[in-house]
C-alpha cells in the first residue's frame, strides 16, 4: 500500500525548478553581457566608464557621416555576396555530384571538400598569402612566366575567392544531407518520363534542395560580414575597409579608441545579422512544399553520369589542390624555411628558427598551452554548460524555455569581434568584474558564448530522437526531473555531446575574432600571437604557429574519429 | 505495337537472387497483373522493364525493340524507354504543381506551348483532375495525387503503362472505387498494362491475366479464373485465398475424370481434382477454399461428388454476413469454414465438393 503512496513523485520539487532557473539566468547573463554594453554604449556621449553620460544618438549621426564607414560598408556588403556566390555555386555542386551521381572517387573528395572547416580562416588567409599574395610564390613563379603578374589577391575579388572557397564547405554539409535524404523515387520518376540523369539532378534534385540553399546561403552571407581574417591580411595593407576591419582600427588601432562610434557600427553590424537571420527563419518555416509523402522504403540511387563523373572528379581534385593542399603544403614549407621564393630551391633555405623562436620565449610556448587548455577543458566545461541549456529548453517544464532557446540561439548573430567588444566593456562596467580582466577565463566565457547555438544545434536533434516515454516513464516511477536527466537522458546523450564537444574543441582552438580585445599578457592565444607576428612582418613565427595549429587540430580530430569508431554502439 | 516479351530474366543483388529465369510474354492491350508477397520479385521486374533497375541477365524486349539484352550487353537508359510508369509513392515533383509536374515530360520532348496545354487538359480531363491544374502536390488528397501521377504518365502517350502497387496508399474505400476506374480507363486507352500489387483481390478484379511470383520466379501464369480455381500449387493456392491444406497419401488416380483419392491421416479417403496428365509428387496437399466447406449438424449424404469429414468446432468468429468457423478434424487437421448456416453444438459435419477440391504440389 504505501508503494503507491504519490509522495515520492513529488520529491523536491524545487530542485528541479532551481537548476532550470540558474540555467537559464547563466545564458541570459552570458548573452546580454557582451550586448548590452555595445547597444548601451551607442548611445552615450562619452566612453561607458566615465560617469554622467548624456543620451543621444550622436553616434549615428557620425558614422553615417564617415565616408570610411561608407567604404567600409559598400565594400562589406560587395564582399560578403561575392563569397556567398562563389561559396553556394561550389558548395551546391558538391553535395549533388558527390552525393547524388556515381562519380568516381567520391569517397575521398567528400573527406578532402570538409577539411577547409577543421582549418582556421587565418591560417588559410596566411596560406592563400604565402603562395597566392603579391609577393607569394605561385604568384612570382607565374609571373616570371607570363611576364606580368595574372591576379592580385589584394582585391575584393580575391578576397572573395578565398572567403567563398573556404566557406563552400560549410554550404555542401548543409545541402548533402538534404540531397542524401531526397527521395531516389523523384529522380527516377523524372528518368520514367524522359529525362536524361543530368536532366533530373538539375530539374529536380536541385530545386528540392532550395530550402537548404537558401539556408546555407546566408548563412554564408552572414560568415562573409562578420569574417575579419580575410580582410585583415588582404584588405587592409591596400587600404580596403571592411565592416570588421572597421571595427578593429577604430578599437585597436586609435590612440584614443571613438567608443561611441565603435558602438553605433557594432550595433548596426548586430542589427543588419539580426535581421537576416529572422529572413533565414521566416523562409524555413514555408519550406513545407519540399516534403512529400514517402511509399515504401526507398532504394538508395545515385544517377549514372559516365564520363561527365570523371571530368567532375578531375575537376574538383584540381580545386582541392589549388583551394587547400598547396596552400597547406606552403605555409608548412614556409615554417622551415627562412624564406619562400620560387627563384631559390627552398632545400637551400631550411632552417628550424621559427619553431626556435617559438619554443624559446614563455609568452609563445604559453599561448600555445593556452590555446589548448582552452580548447580541451574550456570545451568540455562548455559542452556540458550547453547539455544543460538543451535539456532545460527541451526536456523541461520550465515557464521560459521558449525564451530560453531564443537567447541561447541568438550569439549567432553576435561576430565575434563585437563578442570581444563586448566582453571587454562588460568587464568596464561591472563590479568583481577585474578578477577575470586579462584571464583565459574570461576568454573561456566569450568562446563558451559564441560556441551556445553551434553545440545547441548538435544537440537538440538527438533529444528530439530521445522519445518522451522514456523520460515520462522515469517520472512515473518516482524519478524527479534532475534524477531523469541524469540517469537518463544524459547517457542517451552520450553520442551527441560527444560530437559537441569536437565541434567546441576544434572552434575554441581557431577562434581569435573574439580574443583580439580581450588577450593580455599571460592570456594569450594561438591566433592574438599570429596576429602579433603579422602586424611585425614576421611571416616565418605566422607559419610555424599555423603549421602547429594544424597538428593539433589533426591529431585531435583523428582520435575523435578513432573514438567514435569503436564507441559506435554508446 | 507494344508486346512486350521478357525472357529468362535473372538479378542478382550479391549472393541473393532477386529474380530467377523469370519469362513474361504480355500480347498488345493486355492487362498483365504481377502478384506476390514482398520480395517475390515483382517490382523488380517492374523496374527492370522500366529501366530503373539493373537486371544481371536475359532480355527485354518491347514493341520488338530491344530494351535490355544481357547477351549483347545493351541496356536502354529509362529515359529512352517511353514507359509511363505510376510510382507507389505517386513521387509527383513536390516543388512543382500539378500542370508544371505534366508539362516536364512534354516539355522535354520538346512540344511546343499550346500543343503542351492541350495535352495536360486532355490528360487531367481523363483522370477528372481538371479542376486542381494549379495546385501543389501537397495541398492534394491521396486519391488525388495518385490521378495526377497517372496523368503525368498519360500525357505524353507512352508505349507501356507500369503501375507499382498504385492503390496501396489508399484508404480501402478508396482503393475499390479506384480498382473500377483504373480498369475503365484502360480499356478506354487500350494501353498495354504491366500492374504490380500484392493484392489478391485487386489483381483478380483488374487483370486479364495474372502472374503469381514467389522467390524470384514466376509460380504460376494464367487467367484470373484459373489462378483462382486451378492454382497450379500450394503457394499459389495458399497467396489467392484457399487456407486450408490437409496432407496425405494419393491412393490411386483416375485419368479419365481427372481426380485422384486421397486418404488422409485418420484414414477418410477424399477425392481431388488433379488435371495433370503425371501422377502427382508426393508431399502434395488437399486443398478446399474456406467458403466452400458447407457445415451441417447431421450427416449429410454421402455421394461421389462430395467430400465428408466430421469435426470438432474450436472457434466462431462473428464476419458479418458469413460466420468464420475452426475445425478440428483430427490428427492435428485444421480446417477452416465460412458459411451463412449456424451450427449449434461442439461437432459439425464437413461438406465440400469434388469440384472445389484441388491436389496441388507442395
Amino acid at each position: 500500500m504505501s508503494l503507491a503512496e504519490p509522495q515520492s513523485r513529488f520529491f523536491r520539487p524545487d530542485r528541479a525548478l532551481l537548476i532550470q532557473a540558474a540555467v537559464a539566468l547563466a545564458t541570459l547573463a552570458l548573452v546580454l553581457g557582451p550586448l548590452v554594453p555595445v547597444l548601451w554604449q551607442s548611445l552615450l556621449d562619452r566612453p561607458l566608464y566615465e560617469a554622467d553620460p548624456l543620451f543621444s544618438l550622436d553616434n549615428y549621426v557620425r558614422l553615417f557621416g564617415n565616408p570610411r564607414f561608407h567604404d567600409a560598408l559598400g565594400n562589406s556588403v560587395l564582399l560578403a555576396l561575392l563569397s556567398t556566390l562563389i561559396a553556394t555555386v561550389l558548395g551546391v555542386a558538391f553535395a549533388l555530384f558527390l552525393e547524388r551521381t556515381d562519380m568516381p572517387g567520391r569517397g575521398w573528395l567528400r573527406n578532402l571538400t570538409l577539411w577547409p572547416m577543421y582549418v582556421s580562416q587565418l591560417v588559410l588567409a596566411f596560406a592563400w598569402f604565402i603562395l597566392y599574395g603579391p609577393s607569394g610564390y605561385v604568384t612570382l613563379a607565374v609571373e616570371r612566366m607570363a611576364g606580368v603578374p595574372l591576379w592580385d589577391m589584394y582585391t575584393i575579388l580575391g578576397m572573395g575567392l578565398l572567403a567563398g572557397t573556404s566557406q563552400a564547405p560549410v554550404v555542401y554539409l548543409f545541402c548533402s544531407s538534404s540531397a542524401r535524404m531526397a527521395d531516389a523515387m523523384l529522380e527516377d520518376a523524372a528518368r520514367s518520363v524522359g529525362a536524361g540523369p543530368l536532366r533530373a539532378l538539375w530539374s529536380v534534385s536541385l530545386p528540392l534542395m532550395r530550402p537548404s540553399i537558401i539556408y546555407a546561403a546566408l548563412l554564408t552571407f552572414i560568415g562573409s560580414l562578420e569574417m575579419l581574417a580575410v580582410p585583415l591580411v588582404f584588405g587592409k595593407p591596400v587600404g580596403l575597409e571592411f565592416f570588421t576591419t572597421f571595427l578593429y582600427m577604430e578599437g585597436l588601432g586609435a590612440i584614443t579608441p571613438d567608443y561611441g562610434l565603435i558602438g553605433a557600427a557594432a550595433t548596426l553590424l548586430l542589427v543588419v545579422i539580426s535581421i537576416l537571420l529572422v529572413i533565414q527563419g521566416l523562409l524555413l518555416r514555408q519550406s513545407k512544399r519540399f516534403v512529400t509523402v514517402r511509399g515504401k522504403a526507398q532504394r538508395p540511387k545515385l544517377a549514372p553520369i559516365g564520363r561527365v563523373g570523371w571530368v567532375v572528379c578531375g575537376l574538383m581534385s584540381l580545386y582541392t589542390a589549388l583551394v587547400l593542399l598547396l596552400p597547406l603544403a606552403g605555409i608548412v614549407l614556409r615554417s622551415v624555411t627562412s624564406f619562400l621564393t620560387p627563384l631559390m630551391s627552398p632545400f637551400d633555405l631550411l632552417t628550424l628558427d621559427h619553431f626556435e623562436i617559438l619554443f624559446g620565449y614563455e609568452a609563445y610556448r604559453r599561448s600555445i598551452l593556452n590555446s589548448v587548455f582552452i580548447a580541451a577543458f574550456g570545451g568540455a566545461l562548455a559542452t556540458l554548460f550547453v547539455a544543460m541549456v538543451a535539456l532545460v529548453a527541451h526536456r523541461s517544464e520550465f515557464r521560459f524555455r521558449r525564451a530560453l532557446e531564443f537567447v541561447a540561439l541568438y550569439p549567432r548573430a553576435m561576430p565575434g569581434i563585437i563578442a570581444g567588444i563586448g566582453m571587454f566593456w562588460a568587464m568596464l562596467l561591472l563590479p568583481f568584474a577585474h578578477v577575470l580582466q586579462g584571464t583565459i577565463w574570461l576568454l573561456m566565457l566569450a568562446f563558451t558564448m559564441r560556441g551556445i547555438p553551434m553545440a545547441f544545434g548538435a544537440l537538440s536533434p538527438t533529444l528530439h530522437q530521445i522519445g518522451r516515454e522514456l523520460d515520462q516513464g522515469a517520472r512515473s516511477v518516482g524519478a524527479d526531473w534532475w534524477t531523469t536527466v541524469r540517469v537518463i537522458i544524459l547517457p542517451l546523450m552520450k553520442p551527441a555531446l560527444f560530437s559537441a564537444y569536437v565541434l567546441l574543441f576544434l572552434a575554441f582552438l581557431k577562434e581569435y575574432a573574439a580574443a583580439v580585445f580581450l588577450f593580455a599578457p599571460g592570456a594569450e592565444i594561438i591566433g592574438t600571437t599570429m596576429l602579433t607576428f603579422w602586424t611585425n612582418g614576421s611571416t616565418g613565427p605566422v607559419a610555424a604557429l599555423s603549421v602547429i595549429q594544424l597538428a593539433i587540430t589533426a591529431l585531435f580530430v583523428t582520435l575523435a574519429r578513432r573514438s567514435l569508431r569503436t564507441n559506435k554502439d554508446v | 505495337m507494344s508486346e512486350v516479351v521478357v525472357d529468362r530474366l535473372n538479378k542478382h543483388y550479391g549472393p541473393v537472387q532477386a529474380l530467377h529465369e523469370v519469362s513474361l510474354h504480355v500480347p498488345d492491350g493486355e492487362f498483365l497483373t504481377l502478384l506476390g508477397p514482398s520480395g517475390c520479385g515483382k517490382s523488380t521486374t517492374l523496374f527492370a522493364i522500366a529501366g530503373l533497375d539493373s537486371p544481371s541477365g536475359g532480355r527485354i524486349t518491347v514493341g520488338g525493340r530491344d530494351f535490355y539484352n544481357g547477351a549483347s550487353g545493351l541496356e536502354l537508359p529509362p529515359e529512352k524507354r517511353n514507359l509511363g510508369l505510376v510510382f507507389q509513392s505517386y513521387a509527383l515533383w513536390p516543388h512543382m504543381n500539378v500542370r508544371q509536374n505534366l508539362a516536364f515530360p512534354l516539355r522535354l520532348r520538346k512540344v511546343g506551348k499550346k500543343e503542351q496545354d492541350a495535352r495536360i487538359e486532355e490528360a487531367l480531363a481523363l483522370v477528372e483532375m481538371g479542376a486542381y491544374i494549379d495546385r501543389y502536390p501537397h495541398e492534394l488528397s491521396g486519391g488525388q495525387q495518385q490521378r495526377v501521377a497517372l496523368a503525368r504518365t498519360l500525357v505524353f502517350r507512352p508505349s507501356l503503362l507500369l503501375l507499382d502497387e498504385p492503390l496501396s496508399n489508399l484508404d480501402a474505400k478508396l482503393r475499390i472505387k479506384a480498382r473500377s476506374w483504373l480498369k475503365q480507363l484502360q480499356r478506354q486507352l487500350g494501353l498495354t498494362t504491366l500492374y504490380v500489387t500484392h493484392d489478391q483481390s485487386e489483381a483478380l478484379a483488374l487483370s486479364d491475366r495474372i502472374v503469381v511470383m514467389e522467390k524470384g520466379r514466376v509460380s504460376q501464369l494464367g487467367s484470373p479464373e484459373e489462378i483462382y480455381r486451378r492454382p497450379a500449387n500450394a503457394f499459389v493456392a495458399d497467396f489467392v485465398g484457399a487456407s486450408n491444406f490437409l496432407p496425405g497419401d494419393v491412393v490411386d488416380r483416375n485419368a479419365i475424370t481427372g481426380t485422384c483419392r486421397v486418404k488422409l491421416a485418420g484414414g477418410d479417403v477424399l477425392t481431388a481434382l488433379w488435371p495433370d496428365n503425371s501422377a502427382p509428387p508426393a508431399g502434395s496437399l488437399l486443398t478446399v477454399r474456406p467458403e466452400h466447406v458447407k457445415l451441417s449438424a447431421e450427416p449429410p449424404l454421402p455421394g461421389p461428388d462430395v467430400n465428408i469429414l466430421a469435426g470438432r468446432i474450436l472457434e466462431r468468429a462473428y464476419l458479418g454476413a458469413r460466420l468464420l468457423y475452426t475445425l478440428d478434424c483430427g490428427h492435428g487437421m485444421v480446417v477452416m469454414a465460412e458459411t451463412e448456416t449456424r451450427v449449434e453444438g461442439d461437432t459439425a459435419w464437413l461438406c465440400f465438393a469434388v469440384d472445389d477440391t484441388l491436389l496441388v504440389r507442395a
